[in-house]
């Protein structure tokens, strides 16, 4: 294993430092409970939106806390579900009187610790529900999931759920545009190769220097089925064709496009699927209002790609233009 | 009505926590029977944290203190059983909010609510050779005392009797949830841990309340030993 590590068992807390020091002005961290939140604090007419999921798929969960995004999150082992009592401080610490909508990757993990969060907050007499995302067309089911599981996809309902608590939208109407996000999301991945949790030390999973893992979970989950590594071009339809094909997408649909790197990949290399995907797009009588092309839900250091589409309309629209701040910023 | 006091509440998890811990090993060779024999181990983590920060777990009332000891459960226990038993925890903590004395009738409502909260959870029903398959006879144990004689010396014994006979009562069926449940026939023949665990936790109450009980099942006696 080569890794920018010191204790394995340190390696979220010491990345949760890092991203606390480097938004002094925009981010608070609770180490005790591996939570970051707004350093505006809560704004007590506006619904506030959190997340919480296993750590190891930066920028998801606490790098997309700050304006226009999530008002909080926390974080748990790499790849593990956080526990209950960081998901329970989290909604406590969020929790506004226009309510608390929490956003739930479909994972078993992350259900069961939310489910009970949840449960403990209302009693406390705080207005909190659960919507959970599964955007990955890949399988149905996998090692961690009943149902489709949530991936990439969870950018956007963020994004869109993000700037509708801060028109002021209370909280059904916040929960009616995660609904109609994740009802027209897809996404679908591929790995070139396996990732290291750094407590681990080993691969996740073995897979050949000429062989590649189509519809791949972001835990390294397997996917449809293992293949034998084709251009670029070629990987981009299957992903189009799985994805697009799914809702299914319909010709004169305006769209947001993703290409979300897994981690390991290059950016030049997310362009070369991007221009592919731009292109399908547009034979398939898609307009593409929106492109997103960069890493917002990664593997660790997993080489691959997702692809994902979202059908828009002029409400989600005008939410995904709506301003945002996080920590994920380049420049 | 019989109260049992937040003291007695205190003792009864200080007395689990030492039940776990002696049987961490016991409860693994169990389940490594026919599940992937980690359930004691990761019941023991859990409750070890627990009996490590005992003095720091908030008791300013039984609620908060079960909703302490959920929370702890939930994040160390490993495997399954953690949101399984922190569900139970905090079902029980939900109903004892600012309550330094329960009832009887509150107790039989604490395991209702636990049960049903560990249903919704897990999707285990009755017969599905699980920990609920001692709770539920217990649950009907407290409900019989607290709508009868309210003794609570011979509810401990009668809850004890039920959840020992769940052992017996349970060997033969195969496991349909957890583990156990992937190993399909094999699972048959072998005592479910969990509803051990709960008949020894038991046990040991009666021991330590000083009711004379002599366990039926195999598994009891040993764990108890």
């Amino acid at each position: 294993m080569k890794k920018f590590v010191n204790d394995p068992a340190q390696f979220v807390p010491e990345f949760m430092k890092g991203i606390a020091l480097a938004n002094p002005d925009l981010l608070d961290y609770t180490p005790e409970f591996q939570m970051i939140v707004r350093k505006s604090g809560v704004d007590n007419a506006k619904v506030s939106i959190v997340q919480g999921s296993g750590s190891g798929h930066e920028p998801a969960h606490v790098m997309a806390v700050g304006p226009g995004m999530l008002p909080g999150a926390c974080q748990g082992a790499v790849f593990a579900a956080p526990p209950v009592d960081a998901c329970y401080e989290t909604i406590k610490k969020c929790a506004s009187d226009a309510g608390v909508l929490v956003l739930v990757n479909n994972y078993q993990g992350d259900r069961m610790a939310w489910d009970m969060a949840t449960e403990m907050a209302t009693a406390e007499g705080i207005n909190a529900r659960q919507f959970w995302i599964n955007d990955d067309v890949a399988v149905e089911d996998s090692l961690y999931t009943v149902g489709r599981r949530g991936v990439a996809g969870n950018f956007f309902v963020i994004k869109a759920c993000g700037a509708a608590a801060e028109q002021g939208k209370n909280l059904d109407e916040v929960e009616a545009i995660a609904k109609k996000v994740n009802d027209n999301v897809r996404t679908m991945g591929v790995a070139l190769t396996s990732c290291i949790p750094p407590a681990k030390g080993t691969p996740i999973f073995e897979i050949g220097d000429d062989e590649m893992e189509v519809g791949v979970g972001i835990h390294g989950e397997p996917g449809r089925r293992r293949e034998k590594i084709h251009p670029a071009d070629q990987i981009t339809e299957e992903l189009f064709e799985a994805v697009s094909k799914d809702i299914p997408f319909n010709s004169g649909d305006r769209i947001a496009l993703m290409i979300n790197g897994l981690g390991g990949t290059p950016i030049t290399e997310l362009y070369v699927i991007y221009a592919k995907a731009h292109e399908l797009a547009e034979k398939a009588g898609f307009t593409v209002v929106r492109n997103y092309v960069g890493e917002y839900c990664t593997s660790l250091e997993m080489a691959g790609a997702s692809l994902t589409i979202l059908r828009l309309d002029a409400e989600l629209e005008a939410l995904l233009d709506a301003p945002a701040e996080t920590a994920a910023r380049i420049f | 009505m019989a109260e049992i006091s937040q003291e007695q509440v205190e003792r009864a998890i200080k007395t689990t926590c030492a039940t776990v811990l002696r049987n961490e090993h016991y409860f693994s060779d169990l389940d490594g029977l026919a599940g992937d024999g980690d359930f004691g181990t990761s019941l023991a983590t859990g409750f070890r944290v627990i009996d490590k920060e005992w003095d720091q777990i908030d008791k300013t009332d039984i609620g908060a203190m079960l909703l302490k000891i959920s929370m702890l459960v939930s994040k160390h226990v490993g495997g399954s059983s953690g949101p399984i038993w922190g569900t139970g925890f905090m079902k029980g903590a939900m109903l004892t909010r600012g309550k330094t004395a329960i009832s009887l009738q509150d107790l039989a409502d604490m395991l209702g609510s636990a049960i049903e909260g560990i249903q919704a959870r897990g999707g285990a029903k009755l017969g599905d050779k699980t920990l609920l398959d001692a709770l539920i006879p217990v649950h009907e144990v407290l409900k019989a005392h607290a709508a009868g004689d309210q003794d609570p010396g011979a509810t401990l014994r009668d809850a004890a009797d039920a959840a020992d006979k769940a052992i017996d009562e349970t060997r033969s069926l195969v496991a349909h949830r957890g583990r156990a449940s992937q190993v399909g026939e094999r699972s048959s023949g072998t005592p479910d841990p969990g509803i051990v665990a709960i008949a020894t936790i038991l046990q040991d109450w009666c021991k330590d309340r000083g009711i004379a009980r002599t366990p039926n099942a195999a598994e009891v006696a040993k764990a108890t030993a």
